[in-house]
């Protein structure tokens, strides 16, 4: 059963890859911009840190192991997931009716049936600065964290998408929602005290995406490790539940259209 | 009458953003969050500092509120622009008494209007409670609205005269990408051009990116009149250096433009 679904994912995928290389110039220019857009955000954090040496016990090789977590989590996400940031327009727009039709698990094969080629940049660059900067032995550990990330971005867009079974015009609030996480979490963890770090914990989970990881993998400590594998568990059946409950409320429009 | 014609464009989608003032409100919000986490980020860094590079924590925020405002006011004409020049949309203009590019500007300029203030109000609110209120002297307000302004407009004509650019890469967003992180950072939209080291500052401050971000905000955490007169001056040179760029880059793309029937 889980097989098949790979199967149809490794489909998708190759579907998604050809049409996109296609437009091989357009593919090549929003690789190397979205790998330029990111270095930009490093060059940022440079500066800071040249200049301020560390915030509050954070300093530039913590940040850029951030980047290493982050631009690589969200990168799979992107590329192998990334349909999961239109759950709540494909909801309005009626167009949930195909994925119910066929035999195959509803929102696995929504999240899975597009790309976003603009995250292979990511990717690209995460995987760059993890040889880079993370030895060797943590490697194991490094891909554990990047899975948990990536599940919990996957699983916060699901819960911010399902909004749109509930209330009208969430779109906006859901690309808030899911736009805060990236921004929350793009900033040392060390930045946010008191009620706010609990808010960046809990709520909008930057915390476990990011920050998190990063002081796990400068000194491991198994109890976080355990928290981060729990909350993410715990975002991931809370999300999959919402979506499911959800879709008893969902009614088809009577739009036709074709999908490309 | 040909200016009027422009004042209805404005006009139209000034009342448009209005009437749909939700979705901008949205957007806005999202800035503020940006402005929280670095009310945060800047009172780490400041710790007991009173001044970094002449900026005290409170000027720091709303020079930050500032440069949000006025680059977010127009997030999206570049993509906007630059996906009709792909998608020969463009065409579409081309049959009418106005000036593309200035119908565009008008255009832009209404909903930028509308958003500037949205932005600048809700993000102002976030520094405010968590920060404090800056101090400005009243006279100054006209100047910096003025200064602010052209801005704005200088920001359109960089980015209209990069979306024909679009034409050959066949890709707006990347485009897009690109220029707002050079505003980012040379454009002094993330942190005002001293905390750079020498070198760049001294490269940045000549470029035609920080008349759209950092001199402004400066101009309205620090009013000097010297400062104004010559952000004036050199604000306009641009922009007609920008102006004549976009209409010459517009004039050669029209004119490759090939339209195969409706």
């Amino acid at each position: 059963m889980a097989l098949k679904h790979f199967k149809t994912q490794l489909e998708y995928f190759k579907i998604s890859l050809k049409t996109a290389l296609d437009y091989r110039a357009s593919f090549i220019i929003q690789t190397v911009s979205m790998i330029l857009n990111d270095i930009v955000w490093i060059i940022f954090w440079l500066i800071i840190f040249n200049k301020f040496q560390n915030t509050n016990g954070w300093n530039l090789n913590d940040m850029i192991l951030l980047y290493a977590v982050i631009l690589t989590s969200y990168g799979i996400g992107g590329v192998f997931y990334g349909n999961r940031r239109n759950i709540s327009s494909i909801i309005v727009e009626g167009r949930l009716d195909y994925y119910l039709t066929l035999p195959k698990n509803i929102l696995y094969h929504v999240i899975i049936s597009k790309a976003s080629w603009y995250s292979l940049g990511d990717l690209l660059l995460g995987i760059v600065l993890a040889i880079m900067f993370i030895p060797l032995v943590k490697a194991p550990l490094f891909i554990l964290l990047i899975v948990l990330s990536a599940i919990i971005f996957i699983s916060f867009d699901i819960l911010t998408g399902s909004l749109a079974f509930f209330m009208e015009n969430s779109e906006e609030t859901s690309s808030t929602l899911r736009e805060g996480l990236i921004a929350f979490s793009s900033y040392p963890l060390s930045i946010y005290t008191g009620l706010t770090k609990i808010l960046i914990l809990f709520i909008i989970p930057a915390g476990f995406v990011s920050g998190i990881p990063v002081q796990l993998l400068k000194t491991f400590d198994a109890t976080w490790l355990m928290y981060t594998i729990g909350f993410t568990i715990v975002l991931t059946i809370v999300a999959v539940s919402l979506f499911y409950i959800g879709l008893k409320k969902y009614e088809s429009g009577n739009q036709l259209y074709v999908r490309t | 009458m040909t200016l009027n014609k422009y004042f209805y464009i404005t006009r139209t989608n000034f009342v448009n953003s209005v009437a749909y003032i939700q979705d901008i409100i949205g957007s806005s919000a999202f800035i503020a969050l940006i402005i929280f986490i670095f009310v945060n980020l800047w009172k780490v860094i400041y710790g007991s500092n009173e001044y970094i590079n002449g900026f005290t924590i409170i000027m720091m925020l709303w020079y930050l509120v500032m440069t949000e405002s006025i680059v977010t006011s127009q997030s999206r004409v570049l993509e906007e622009m630059g996906n009709e020049v792909i998608n020969g949309n463009i065409a579409n203009y081309l049959n009418k008494p106005y000036n593309y590019v200035l119908y565009k500007y008008f255009q832009s300029l209404g909903r930028s209007v509308v958003k500037f203030i949205v932005t600048f109000v809700i993000a102002g609110l976030v520094v405010y409670i968590f920060i404090g209120p800056i101090n400005i002297n009243l006279i100054t307000i006209l100047p910096i609205i003025l200064i602010v302004f052209l801005a704005i407009t200088l920001n359109f004509l960089i980015m209209a005269s990069l979306g024909v650019f679009a034409f050959w890469i066949e890709d707006a967003k990347s485009l897009d990408f690109v220029y707002s992180k050079i505003i980012f950072t040379i454009g002094g939209m993330l942190v005002p051009l001293e905390i750079f080291p020498k070198w760049l500052y001294n490269i940045s401050i000549y470029l035609p990116f920080s008349y759209v971000a950092y001199y402004p905000a400066k101009l309205f955490v620090a009013f000097d009149y010297m400062l104004f007169f010559k952000v004036l001056i050199v604000e306009l040179m641009w922009i007609t250096v920008f102006a004549i760029i976009a209409s010459m880059l517009y004039k050669i793309c029209v004119k490759r433009i090939s339209i195969n029937g409706g």
